[in-house]
C-alpha cells in the first residue's frame, strides 16, 4: 500500500512548524511510508498522485485550546469541501489542492488530515509547549491511521 | 466578506487565501470621483531573518534563507552564496557556476510554470482559481502541472530535492549530479519546451487591459547570458552597478501604515522588478527561439502593459527550458563540487534573478566567519511601490466598473506582480470605498 504522510508548514514561522515535526516523528517510527516536508499545499500534486492514503499533517487555527489534535477524514471521494477564499496571489490551500487533483484524474484513494491547533504563529523556531507536547500524540494518531487503513486494504 | 461600512463609502472586501496566517491588505480610497489612497500591506518574513541570521556561521545563509520562501528557495541560496562568497574573496568555478545556473532554470520552470497556470491564468477567464479553470480547459491546467513537474525533477537531481534544496552550500554543492543523471533529464525537459511554446501561444490569446506603464525598469544583465544567477545591475535609464552598487543605491523607507519596508534607488525614486524589466532589458539576451515565440505572442522588444506579465513568463519558460538543456548538453560535473570558502572579515554582496525579480543580499562577517549584519532585499519589497501606483492607474481608469469588478480586477493588478506576501503563509485583502 501506497502511503504518504506529508507535513505542511514552515518551521520558521513557530508552530507552523507542527506538520513538519509530526512528519519527522512518524518517518522515524514508520519507514515504510513516505514522509515529506511539503510548504506549499500544490506541491502535493505529484507527491500524493494516486497514492492509497495520505495523510496530511498541519497546524490548526481553530479557537480551540493550543495542542488539540483534530482529525478529519476527507474520504475517497466527493465534495472536498470549500476553500478558505478566491485564488492568492501565491499558492493554493489544501481543499483547492485536492479538488484540483480529483480534476486532474490522480488523486489520492483516501486523504486524511491531522490537524494541531497552534498558539504562535510569528517568525521565530520552535514550537509552543502545547504544540511540541501534541506532536507524540499527532504522531501516534497518524500511525493508527496507517495501520487501520492497512488492514483494511 | 463584507466590511462595516459608513453610509457614505462603499466597500467591496475580496478576501484572499489564509492557510495559517500572515497578512496583506490593499485599501483603495476614492473620494468625488478621484483615487486618494492606495495602500499594499506586506507582511515580510526576510527582516526576521536578517535578525536571526546574526552570530550565525557564514556558512549558514544558504540553509537558511532557503527556508524563507517555498517557491524561490534557490534565489535566496544563490544570492546568499554569492554574497558570503564575495565577502571571502573566492569566487567559484566556470562548472560550479553552469551548475547554479541549472538549479536555477529548475526553479524558474518550476515556478513561472506555477504562476502562468495555477495562479494567474484563471483571473484571465474569470475563473476563481485553477480547479474552476481545469473545468473550462484541463489541457492547459495539465500542461502546467507537466512543465512544473519536470521543474520540481530538475531540482530534485541538482539540488537533492524539489522544495528548499539541501545540495547548495557556500562555494558550490555537497555533491555534484552525474552526466547519466542529468541526461535522464533531456527528454523531459524537451518535452517542457515543447509545452511551455503550446502554453506561450495560449496566453498570447488572453484579453489583456489596456495599459502602458513607463516603468523605471531594473534588472541584472550578464554580459554573455539572458541574466539569472549573477550579473551587474542595470536600468532603463542607464545605471549599470554591481551587487554592492545596487545595496548601496537602495534606501528602503518604513511606512508607518505598513509593516513592509518600500524601496527607493536613491531613495527617491521608485523602480520596477521581475520579468517586464529583464525582458526590456535583455531581450537581445533571449535565444533566437524566445525571441520568436515573443514576437509570435505579440510583444516587442519591451513591454509596458503589466497585464502581460503573464506572456514574458511564458517566454521566459521557454527560455528556461532551453538553457536547462543547453547546460546540461555542456555539462561537465565540478570536481571538486565546491570550492573551499574560509571565513574572514569582510562585506560581501550578492544578487540574482528570483522569478519574481531582483533579490539581493548583504553580509557582514567578522574575523571568526561570523554574521555580524545581514541585509535581504526581495524583489517584493523593491517592487511596492510600482505596485501602488500600478494600483491607483488602474482604479482610476476603472472607477466605473461595479465595486465587485473593480475589486477583482484591483487583486488581478497585483497578481500581475506574482508577489510573495508571505512566503509560506499569506492573507490578501482588497478593499475599495467610495466616498
Amino acid at each position: 500500500m501506497e502511503v504518504l504522510v506529508a507535513g505542511l508548514g514552515n518551521e520558521y514561522r513557530s508552530d507552523d512548524g507542527a506538520g513538519p515535526a509530526v512528519a519527522a516523528y512518524v518517518s522515524e517510527r514508520m519507514s515504510k511510508v513516505v514522509s515529506k516536508v511539503i510548504s506549499e499545499p500544490l506541491d502535493l500534486i505529484g507527491a500524493w498522485d494516486d497514492a492509497d492514503l495520505a495523510v496530511v499533517v498541519d497546524a490548526t487555527r481553530s479557537g480551540s485550546p493550543p495542542g488539540t489534535v483534530q482529525l478529519v477524514d476527507l474520504g475517497t471521494g466527493g465534495d472536498a469541501g470549500s476553500s478558505a477564499g478566491p485564488m492568492s496571489s501565491h499558492g493554493m490551500d489544501l481543499r483547492r489542492v485536492l479538488r484540483l487533483a480529483r480534476a486532474m484524474g490522480h488523486p489520492p484513494r483516501r486523504v486524511v488530515v491531522v490537524g494541531i491547533e497552534g498558539e504562535n504563529f510569528a517568525d521565530g523556531l520552535g514550537l509552543s509547549p502545547a504544540v511540541e507536547f501534541a506532536v507524540t500524540e499527532a504522531g501516534d494518531l497518524v500511525l493508527r491511521v496507517i495501520d487501520e487503513v492497512s488492514s483494511c486494504a | 466578506m463584507t466590511h462595516q461600512r459608513p453610509a457614505d463609502s462603499r466597500t467591496v472586501h475580496v478576501e484572499g487565501l489564509a492557510r495559517v496566517e500572515g497578512e496583506g491588505s490593499l485599501l483603495v480610497e476614492v473620494r468625488d470621483g478621484t483615487v486618494e489612497t492606495v495602500e499594499l500591506e506586506i507582511f515580510e518574513p526576510p527582516r526576521f531573518f536578517e535578525a536571526f541570521l546574526q552570530g550565525r556561521r557564514h556558512t549558514e545563509p544558504p540553509d537558511i534563507t532557503a527556508r524563507i520562501c517555498g517557491i524561490c528557495p534557490v534565489a535566496y541560496q544563490t544570492s546568499a552564496c554569492l554574497a558570503i562568497e564575495d565577502a571571502c574573496g573566492v569566487s567559484v568555478t566556470d562548472q560550479i557556476a553552469a551548475l547554479r545556473r541549472l538549479l536555477y532554470c529548475g526553479e524558474w520552470i518550476q515556478s513561472h510554470a506555477l504562476h502562468i497556470h495555477f495562479l494567474h491564468a484563471p483571473d484571465f477567464f474569470g475563473c476563481q482559481d485553477a480547479v474552476e479553470l481545469a473545468g473550462l480547459d484541463l489541457a492547459a491546467v495539465q500542461r502546467g502541472l507537466e512543465i512544473k513537474k519536470v521543474g520540481n525533477h530538475l531540482m530534485e537531481v541538482v539540488g537533492g530535492r524539489a522544495i528548499h534544496p539541501v545540495n547548495v552550500r557556500v562555494g558550490g554543492f555537497y555533491k555534484a549530479p552525474s552526466r547519466e543523471e542529468l541526461g535522464a533529464l533531456v527528454e523531459p525537459l524537451r518535452r517542457a519546451l515543447d509545452t511551455a511554446l503550446t502554453s506561450a501561444q495560449w496566453v498570447a490569446g488572453f484579453e489583456f487591459p489596456e495599459i502602458e506603464i513607463d516603468y523605471r525598469f531594473v534588472s541584472l544583465r550578464h554580459p554573455d547570458y539572458y541574466a539569472i544567477e549573477s550579473g551587474r545591475v542595470v536600468s532603463s535609464e542607464g545605471l549599470d552597478v554591481d551587487a554592492k552598487g545596487i545595496s548601496d543605491l537602495v534606501v528602503e523607507d518604513h511606512v508607518a501604515r505598513s509593516n513592509a519596508l518600500h524601496a527607493r534607488l536613491g531613495g527617491q525614486d521608485m523602480y520596477l522588478t521581475g520579468p517586464l524589466s529583464r525582458y526590456a532589458l535583455n531581450y537581445d539576451q533571449l535565444t533566437p527561439l524566445a525571441r520568436e515565440t515573443a514576437t509570435a505572442a505579440g510583444l516587442g522588444t519591451v513591454c509596458n502593459n503589466p497585464f502581460k506579465s503573464i506572456t514574458v513568463r511564458a517566454v521566459e519558460l521557454v527560455y528556461a527550458c532551453e538553457e536547462a538543456l543547453r547546460l546540461i548538453e555542456a555539462y561537465e560535473p565540478p570536481d571538486p563540487p565546491a570550492v573551499a570558502v574560509p571565513g574572514r572579515a569582510g562585506i560581501g554582496y550578492g544578487a540574482s534573478e528570483a522569478p519574481r525579480g531582483l533579490l539581493f543580499h548583504r553580509y557582514e562577517l567578522d574575523s571568526d566567519g561570523l554574521i555580524r549584519s545581514a541585509r535581504i532585499v526581495p524583489p517584493t519589497s523593491q517592487n511596492l511601490l510600482c505596485m501602488e501606483d500600478d494600483l491607483r492607474r488602474v482604479a482610476q481608469a476603472n472607477l466605473s466598473m461595479p465595486d465587485e469588478e473593480l475589486g477583482w480586477l484591483c487583486e488581478q493588478t497585483v497578481r500581475n506582480y506574482d508577489p510573495c506576501i508571505s512566503c509560506a503563509t499569506h492573507f490578501l485583502d482588497v478593499t475599495v470605498e467610495r466616498r
